[in-house]
């Protein structure tokens, strides 16, 4: 297990440089950064002292390694944007985006695993359809347009809830569900389908032969024999959240890496762009690592040598 | 696992909890004597002269101030550290400032604090962004305590302009923190010290106990929030959540005036809309013959662009690419007017009876409604004659074919040179980066126009240089920039200037 989890975390070394060499080639490529830097009518000199000072006069391979050597030391360069260290930038971003996407999750999960459930158990019903419906509605409406209709009917019809801002919990509210609906909409899916498989099987018709209880026999034999193939979805599904979470970010104001990016991009801000590429890559792998190793809590069969 | 998962669900719940109890800590000042201020972006620094860009500066330059500004209820210079100045010869501007001011740390603001300023001012590797502002300045003597001459290379008639960026900062705390932790936590004169900056979310400054000047009346504190959706922006305004909403949509103007507690301020910018008609060789096209050009000056329309796009609230230009109030502009030109018979009747004459196809560069997303106004001129266009292929560029792109001269022959820009004609006309010396036009004559305008320090003879000079751009038409003159400002009805005075400043002075909250 151990030795399995050492090799894991190996392989994220090639899988991290390979994304950071494809996302700095890119913005390299995508222009100069003292056009956004410097206003439109800086004199050549300045500029051309300006891009000396940065080291973005140097060859891109230079340039490159260059980042590389430094990172590996935790040192992310400093932005040219804010001339502040790029990984204290993301750093004190991070915290908003990870409360947002949790929260999301946790909306997802509270929602989307007991509708699944249910629409599963209750087949062909309307409660059913309904769950159905709502999960194509889900997976069809863009996160932008729920955002703003979401501002509009609760912040500016009912005002019940902030139109943005972090801060109170009131204001976690909107951008959580904006940003989890998308997700109740799939994990319900999956979880419906999964669970009209594992009702069909032997072992649940032995259960209730036995005599035990529906609600047991539903919740712990039959969600427990689906739920892997919801575990890989939500496993894979945080990760995707940092799609979400830039718009999410931008409509709700909130103060995280996702707008950090965005900003960052526009700005051909190389160093901050690669920092979030590289913790975003990194929180890719290692979510992915953590829903393998789950799998053997939730199935005992399954072991890793 | 169940165990677990209800210590995450505690710990969860805790950890928004706290959230909300810091909130609430923050809120010692009541909302009633708070300004709140969106704008569509959080300062990357709080430095004034550490970027030209407006959102920095208005948070920044509440703590940090300069030594005089633009009223623009006046449209006159007024001072502000400095009390005078005065030209001792046409390189040598005199200073004098005024007295008894000191920094929040208490360090004085005296002659020395502006000397140290000013040779940061200059030094391009520190403030690379004020580059063209401090060129042509020389070297700095101080006189007395409350006296410096600021000496220039050259005769420098638009020295006002640059005495209104130059921000003072208290010597001895820069040099112990360095620019970089400056631009963090700023230290100033100004009616506002800095409280609290969380990155992407509020900069929060409180009152001055013991600003020199008279502080906005009503305001204890104000609190800068980066809302980057326009929609937001709107919204937050409505719901009371923002008192000052900067950089509204178009779209989201009408529906802010019709509501009764709250307000629209519509500002000129001094970003110039035009059409680049190159005229140099290395753009081959039709444009190279001087009548295409008028033909396309006199097929566009202005005004209907305007009223259709702007409800009629951006200014249509007249024929010259100066405005009203600023010195050179010149009365007499009454630009092209809208006709598309005359212009299909000079293409006729330059050989295109059946006009012509061209490529025509625009701006995607980077100026408000630039989509939108670049169809309506390609529309114009194609009624004479004139087939375009719009080639829309997302905003680098934009900017460096802009750099580079190669927006070229046909595009739409919005520039915002800083406000002085001399910026404005010397983006088309023959030697300038991005110029569509060569032409000795206009350079010995723009040469004596900027070292001219009597200001009739060089008004006289700017206007001939108008003249000379109104008849070779390199451009076509469209229209100003407009801003659009929500405000709660609470807020009296706000009046931002044209280069999307929002000064406090002048304002206050009821």
């Amino acid at each position: 297990m151990l030795n399995y989890v050492i090799r894991r975390l190996l392989a994220t070394v090639p899988v991290l440089i390979g994304i950071s060499f494809i996302s700095f080639a890119l913005i390299y490529l995508s222009g100069d950064p003292t056009d956004f830097l410097l206003p439109v009518n800086t004199p050549e000199e300045t500029r051309r002292a300006f891009r000396a000072a940065q080291g973005l006069d140097q060859p891109f391979l230079v340039q490159f390694l260059d980042f590389l050597a430094k990172a590996i030391t935790g040192d992310f360069g400093t932005s040219l944007r804010f001339q502040q260290s790029a990984g204290s930038l993301v750093w004190e971003r991070l915290g908003a985006t990870g409360e947002l996407a949790l929260a999301a999750m946790v909306i997802a999960l509270a929602i989307g695993i007991p509708g699944g459930t249910i629409a599963a158990y209750r087949y062909g019903s309307v409660t059913d359809r309904a769950v159905r419906a709502i999960s194509l509605l889900g997976q069809a409406v863009p996160n932008f347009y729920l955002g703003v209709v979401a501002v509009i009917v609760c912040a500016v019809w009912l005002r019940i809830l902030p139109s943005g801002g972090r801060g109170t919990v009131e204001q976690l509210i909107l951008p959580a569900f904006t940003l989890g609906f998308g997700l109740v909409a799939l994990i319900a899916r999956v979880t419906r389908s999964c669970m009209l498989d594992a009702l069909r099987q032997d072992y649940i018709r032995t259960a209730r032969a036995k005599g035990l209880g529906e609600n047991r026999v539903v919740w712990k034999h039959a969600l427990r024999n689906a739920f892997i193939p919801v575990l890989t979805i939500i496993g894979l599904q945080f990760g995707l959240l940092l799609n979400g979470v830039v718009v999410t970010e931008i409509v709700f104001s909130w103060p995280g890496i996702g707008r950090l990016a965005i900003q960052s991009i526009y700005a051909r801000d190389f160093p901050v762009v690669q920092t979030i590429v590289f913790l975003s890559a990194f929180t890719f792998v290692m979510l992915n690592l953590m829903v393998d190793l789950l799998y053997v809590v939730l199935d005992p069969r399954i072991s890793y040598k | 696992m169940r165990g677990s998962l209800r210590a995450f669900a505690i710990g969860f719940a805790a950890s928004l909890l706290a959230f909300a109890a810091v909130a609430a800590n923050a809120q010692s000042v009541p909302r009633n004597r708070t300004l709140v201020v969106a704008q569509n972006f959080d300062p990357q620094s709080l430095w004034p002269n550490g970027t030209t860009a407006s959102t920095n500066l208005n948070p920044g330059g509440a703590i940090v101030e300069p030594l005089f500004w633009v009223n623009p209820r006046t449209s006159q210079l007024e001072p502000l550290l400095a009390t005078a100045f005065k030209m001792d010869s046409p390189t040598a501007y005199r200073v004098e400032l005024r007295k008894g001011v000191s920094f929040s740390n208490g360090e004085p603001m005296n002659a020395d604090a502006l000397v140290h300023t000013l040779k940061v001012f200059v030094d391009g590797a520190v403030t690379p962004a004020y580059a063209l502002y401090s060129t042509p300045l020389d070297r700095f003597e101080k006189i007395d305590d409350h006296t410096v001459v600021i000496h220039t290379k050259n005769p420098y008639p638009a020295m006002a302009l640059v005495l209104t960026q130059i921000h003072v900062i208290p010597p001895a705390y820069w040099q112990q923190v360095g620019h970089a932790k400056f631009a963090q936590q700023p230290v100033g004169t100004g009616p506002f010290k800095l409280t609290e900056w969380v990155k992407d979310d509020r900069v929060v400054m409180d009152r001055n106990p013991n600003y020199w000047g008279t502080a906005p009346k009503g305001v204890e504190r104000v609190i800068w929030k980066p809302v980057p959706d326009d929609t937001a922006r709107a919204v937050g305004l409505e719901t009371g959540e923002y008192d000052i909403a900067a950089s509204l949509a178009v779209g989201a103007a009408p529906r802010i005036q019709g509501q009764p507690n709250l307000q629209l301020v519509s500002v000129d910018s001094y970003r110039v809309f035009n059409m680049i008609l190159s005229t140099l060789p290395k753009h081959q096209s039709p444009l190279l013959d001087k009548r295409v050009r008028y033909a396309i000056n006199h097929a566009i329309d202005s005004d209907a662009i305007v009223k259709n796009l702007f409800f009629g609230k951006a200014r249509v230009l007249q024929g010259q690419l100066l405005r009203k109030q600023q010195l050179g502009f010149d009365p007499d030109i009454k630009g092209y007017a809208f006709d598309p018979e005359k212009a299909k009747a000079l293409l006729r004459e330059a050989g295109f009876p059946n006009g012509f196809d061209i490529d025509f560069k625009i701006p995607s997303g980077r100026y408000a409604q630039d989509r939108e106004v670049c169809e309506a001129i390609a529309g114009m266009l194609a009624k004479v004659g004139i087939r375009t292929k719009i080639v829309a560029l997302e905003g680098g792109e934009f900017l460096r074919q802009l750099r580079v001269q190669e927006l070229g022959p046909l595009s739409f820009v919005g520039l915002a040179p800083p406000d002085d004609p001399h910026f404005q006309l010397s983006q088309y010396r023959s030697d300038w980066r991005y110029t569509f036009i060569q032409s000795a004559e206009l350079d010995r305008l723009i040469d004596e126009g900027v070292k001219e320090t009597d200001v009739a003879k060089r008004g006289a000079l700017y206007r001939q240089a108008s003249r000379l751009l109104h008849e070779e038409a390199p451009t076509v003159p469209l229209f100003l920039g407009v801003d659009f400002y929500g405000a709660s009805s609470r807020v009296k005075g706000l009046l931002p200037t044209g280069d999307q400043r929002i000064y406090l002075y002048g304002l206050s909250l009821e």
